[in-house]
């Protein structure tokens, strides 16, 4: 027997020795350690965590652990925190005592060696009634509350003011967010939507506003998904040919994270979903950056030109001033910027291409340091803000920013997207 | 009439040896050959879960670092499934489907079929050789399903729930999922034919006299989850093939874009899934009553509520399918009605073990290793059965379903129940059943590991999923390392203990003959006809019926005049 203790013994040890030698060394991304001073960096660390986000040992990016019990994040989650504690403390003495009579019995009854005449008797009609009826009491009590928290959950939040809508479509393995409803004009939420789409959790997360009610609605491109954040405390499957439907009020401030939660391929393990809750006027100004994301890729692609080329300073101020053309106000202007450092982020993020390193497409020199990556887009910031300094300038004035579809009513929700 | 007696005896050729076990019609070597089946099956899965488990364990990345390293254009590997990720879901299938379909309905089968026609005082089955066949059907199915790693694109990878679209993906590329379906309907085949031979045997074979409401309590439930099989198996058939036409004949039953509809197939699936899990541990519930009351030398406590309560959860086991499916977005009425109707079943459950609580009240408790079995189920069938009534409510199974929750409760009754009941039944009736005994004292180490390491994995898994780790993953987020930890080394207990178990199966065939009728020396209160045969019965079992008393199921244990309730034979005809 004691052969057998230190064989069990053997194989914890395996256990616990083993991931330290299995694991791989953690692999260092290469990114460059930005100072957080300018608003715009500090919005790209709000909206887009996971780029500035990676810790020294290079262990991914910072999450706070929630669970969906102790940390309930939502105002669902809330409810269904307090029904899931209610419903066990009304279960819990039918967990409770028959542990407790079976340690009884056991200790009491156990045959002593003297001679005792066991008992007799094989039924009691009025024990059978007590305990068919008590299980049956404490069943009607959990049903209620229950049932309202339930119609709560799944009846479309008409009494929240404050409202909107996203689309979300899983696809193997990855997700797509539309939110809907952003524009008075139908057409120009076709025109530019916005969207945002995760793969492994790295790129954009779903941003979300605290206090404002979301409706997720569901479906999948391919096979079944769920869509699924613990603390927020609702998952519904995604399914082809079917909107499924939920909704929630964050109220926590913070990065959340989840998963794919039903069995969808080989991928199914890092299907992740991450969303950033943000307050409101964080929220607007996400929305109006998002809006002028594609007036801002002609600067982004002047600014960063194939590797091996140098900046054309001329295209590069056309391409300033042909922003500003469209519109010239400060929140423009600093979405320009915010989309400049974004971008940035996003390219040190992917691999780079075959036979570069990303020191050669910063244009610094071959085996170039984090240090040096850091300062060649520096310098490349500091010439778009020069430009838009000089061309704001010019022109004098920031009048026309009333006009910009950024003052479109963003609490409106369109009645389509009422399942 | 004339013609048959002039006819001369058709010559049976009799075998011995090997040629015997494979062409026998004798229920008793029919159930030893299921039950070897079941633990050599066992004993598979049991690696496959292995497998899963040091995944886990030992994943070699958190979800993470392969973030960071993405970030930095490292794919960075699984550990275990670094070469073959889809290998993983292929484990998760087949552990499932091979503990399922040929390890544990068919190892309450393997009890059924010996046991049954000996408490009912029968000769044999009713169908001897039909029995004979859905036992060898078994084999064919199982090969199918071990096969298929072999073959390209591997086993199934869909889960054991073959959700579409899903299972439909890489049709004509990977017939492992065409070949598990196969496996399944030949499963199905052999117990749909199992059901309908204890169905007639029962009803049909009793001894002369003998009533239904004699009865021992494990016919009772062989006989309600016969039922089950006979109803409910057809209906899985029935979905599987749809997924089968779907792949190859171009059907559309589950495919949204051309009208079909996914979310079908998962109700039909259900429909039999869910009665499935009372297959699974329905027929051991009637068992642990003999158990208790054996070893508590006491009479089982209220047989008629006994019965009722089998009986009503058979029935309720129809009607609660889609709390497997709250997620998919049903009504919430229909949802609520799912709920409520889920939870109803804990009401005869819970009678149940109130039962088993008064049968050993006030008895004088012999702590052999059935009787801890028994007890350890009680134990771990609790804690699984409250996880139970949490996932049953709606609200919060949006929450906790697909989740390590949902699989440590569904474990947890599994193991914690069915295998637990297992044992104890292979303890109980091992010396009626082979004529040896297993040793006690190699018993109690094989309880106290497999009760600490079903306890230890199934609870660290419940904490897992409670704090957000999703099912059929492999990878994690780094908050779930400790609890991974845990569970695989509760995995290590349950396979020690269980490798100690099949050795002992194997060693008690070089213990000592047990040369009496009831070495439990149970019989002068149990009274059962399977104690009043020698170990192993003879064949054909019974001539007739045996001269022991049969006791009032129906009273309160003590005559009119207040004293125990001795009970009177059966009148000794010849038996069926």
């Amino acid at each position: 027997m004691l052969r057998l203790l230190s064989l069990v013994c053997l194989m914890v040890l395996a256990i616990w020795k083993v991931p330290a030698l299995g694991a791989a060394d953690p692999v260092k991304p290469v990114v460059a350690p930005v100072s957080v001073v300018d608003p715009v960096d500090r919005d790209v660390e709000l909206f887009n965590p996971n780029v500035y986000s990676l810790d020294e040992t290079g262990h991914g990016p910072k999450y706070v652990t929630r669970s969906p019990f102790t940390d309930p994040a939502s105002d669902i989650a809330r409810q269904v925190t307090s029904v899931t504690w209610f419903s066990s403390l009304v279960f819990m003495p039918f967990l409770v005592l028959p542990l407790l009579l079976l340690l009884y019995v056991i200790f009491k009854f156990r045959d002593q060696g003297d001679g005792r005449k066991p008992a007799t008797f094989t039924g009691n009609h009025t024990l059978e009634i007590v305990w068919t009826v008590i299980p049956c009491v404490a069943l009607v009590v959990v049903s209620i509350p229950t049932w309202f928290v339930l119609d709560h959950m799944e009846a479309p939040p008409v009494k929240q003011k404050d409202r909107m809508a996203v689309r979300v479509v899983g696809k193997q393995f990855a997700w797509d967010y539309q939110y809907l409803g952003m524009y008075k004009d139908p057409k120009a939420e076709q025109k530019q939507a916005i969207a945002v789409g995760q793969f492994l959790g790295i790129q954009e997360p779903l941003v979300l506003a605290k206090g404002r009610t979301v409706e997720l609605h569901m479906t999948s491109d391919d096979v079944n998904h769920a869509w699924w954040i613990p603390p927020f405390g609702v998952k519904k499957d995604c399914i082809k040919g079917r909107d499924t439907y939920a909704w929630f009020t964050p109220d926590t401030i913070g990065f959340f994270k989840g998963q794919c939660a039903e069995l969808c391929g080989d991928g199914h393990g890092i299907m992740i979903i991450t969303a950033a809750v943000v307050e409101k006027p964080d929220f607007e100004r996400w929305v109006a950056l998002q809006r002028v994301k594609d007036d801002t890729l002609k600067v982004w692609t002047a600014i960063q030109p194939p590797p091996g080329t140098a900046i054309d300073e001329k295209a590069l101020r056309d391409a300033v001033a042909g922003f500003l053309a469209k519109g010239r106000s400060p929140e423009r202007q600093s979405a320009l910027r915010y989309w400049i450092a974004c971008n940035y982020s996003t390219l040190q993020r992917v691999p780079p291409p075959k036979g570069i390193t990303i020191a050669e497409i910063f244009g610094a020199a071959k085996g170039g340091g984090a240090a040096e990556i850091a300062a060649a887009i520096s310098t490349r910031r500091a010439k778009v803000d020069v430009l838009l300094k000089e061309l704001a300038a010019v022109a004098g004035t920031s009048a026309d920013a009333g006009t910009d579809a950024a003052r479109d009513s963003l609490t409106s929700v369109v009645a389509g997207a009422q399942p | 009439m004339t013609a048959a007696a002039v006819m001369p005896p058709i010559p049976i050729k009799r075998y011995t040896g090997l040629m015997d076990w494979l062409t026998t019609v004798d229920h008793k070597k029919i159930g030893l050959m299921y039950f070897w089946f079941t633990v050599t099956m066992g004993i598979v899965g049991g690696f496959f879960a292995g497998a899963i488990r040091v995944q886990l364990a030992t994943p070699g990345a958190v979800i993470e670092s392969i973030q960071a390293a993405h970030l930095a254009g490292v794919e960075l590997p699984f550990n275990l499934f670094s070469e073959n990720k889809d290998l993983f879901n292929q484990m998760v299938t087949m552990h499932a489907s091979v503990m399922i379909f040929f390890t544990i309905i068919p190892g309450f089968i393997a009890f059924a079929n010996y046991i049954v026609p000996l408490m009912v005082g029968a000769r044999d089955m009713a169908f001897p050789k039909m029995n004979a066949f859905g036992f060898w059907l078994l084999i064919p199915a199982a090969l199918l399903m071990m096969s298929s790693f072999f073959v390209q694109g591997g086993a199934a990878s869909s889960g054991w729930t073959a959700y579409p679209p899903l299972s439909l993906a890489g049709a004509g590329h990977n017939p492992g999922q065409d070949m598990w379906i196969m496996g399944v309907h030949l499963a199905g085949v052999s117990s749909i034919l199992a059901a309908i031979n204890f169905i007639v045997t029962i009803a049909s074979l009793k001894a002369p006299e003998m009533k239904w409401r004699d009865l021992p309590l494990f016919v009772w439930a062989t006989f309600f989850v016969s039922i089950i099989q006979l109803t409910a198996t057809p209906v899985l058939a029935a979905a599987v093939t749809m997924i089968l036409l779907d792949r190859n004949f171009g059907t559309t039953f589950t495919i949204a874009s051309d009208g079909g509809d996914p979310v079908l197939y998962q109700h039909i699936f259900w429909f039999y899934s869910h009665p499935a899990v009372y297959i699974m541990i329905l027929p051991g519930f009637g068992a642990i009553s003999h158990i208790f009351a054996a070893f508590s030398r006491k009479r089982v406590f209220g047989y008629a509520s006994m019965v009722f309560a089998v009986g009503s959860i058979t029935l309720l086991g129809f009607v609660v399918w889609a709390h497997h499916m709250f997620s998919v977005g049903m009504s919430p009425g229909l949802a609520y009605y799912f709920q409520v109707a889920s939870l109803l079943i804990g009401v005869p459950t819970g009678i149940k073990v109130f039962n088993w609580l008064a049968t050993m009240w006030g008895g004088s408790i012999r702590f052999t290793a059935a009787m801890m079995f028994a007890c350890g189920f009680i134990c771990l069938f609790v804690l699984g059965g409250f996880g139970g009534l949490i996932l049953a409510l709606v609200a919060v199974d949006f929450t906790l379903t697909d989740t390590y929750f949902v699989v440590g409760h569904f474990h947890m009754v599994l193991v914690g129940g069915s295998v637990m009941l297992l044992f104890a039944m292979t303890y109980y009736w091992w010396p009626k059943m082979t004529g040896h005994m297993l040793s006690e004292k190699l018993g109690k180490w094989v309880f106290w590991l497999m009760f600490i390491g079903v306890f230890v994995t199934f609870f660290a898994m419940h904490l897992s999923g409670a704090n957000g780790m999703a099912r059929r993953v492999p990878v994690y987020y780094s908050d779930f390392t400790f609890s991974n930890y845990l569970t695989t080394f509760g995995y290590f207990l349950t396979i020690v203990s269980s490798l100690l178990f099949y050795l002992d199966l194997f060693l008690s065939y070089r213990r000592p003959k047990v040369t009496v009728d009831d070495p439990w020396k149970i019989n002068d209160i149990q009274q059962s006809f399977e104690w009043a045969t020698s170990c192993p019965p003879p064949a054909y079992n019974f001539v007739t019926v045996p001269p022991i008393p049969v006791l009032n199921q129906m009273s309160d244990g003590h005559g009119a005049d207040g004293k125990p309730d001795e009970g009177k034979p059966l009148d000794s005809k010849s038996t069926h």
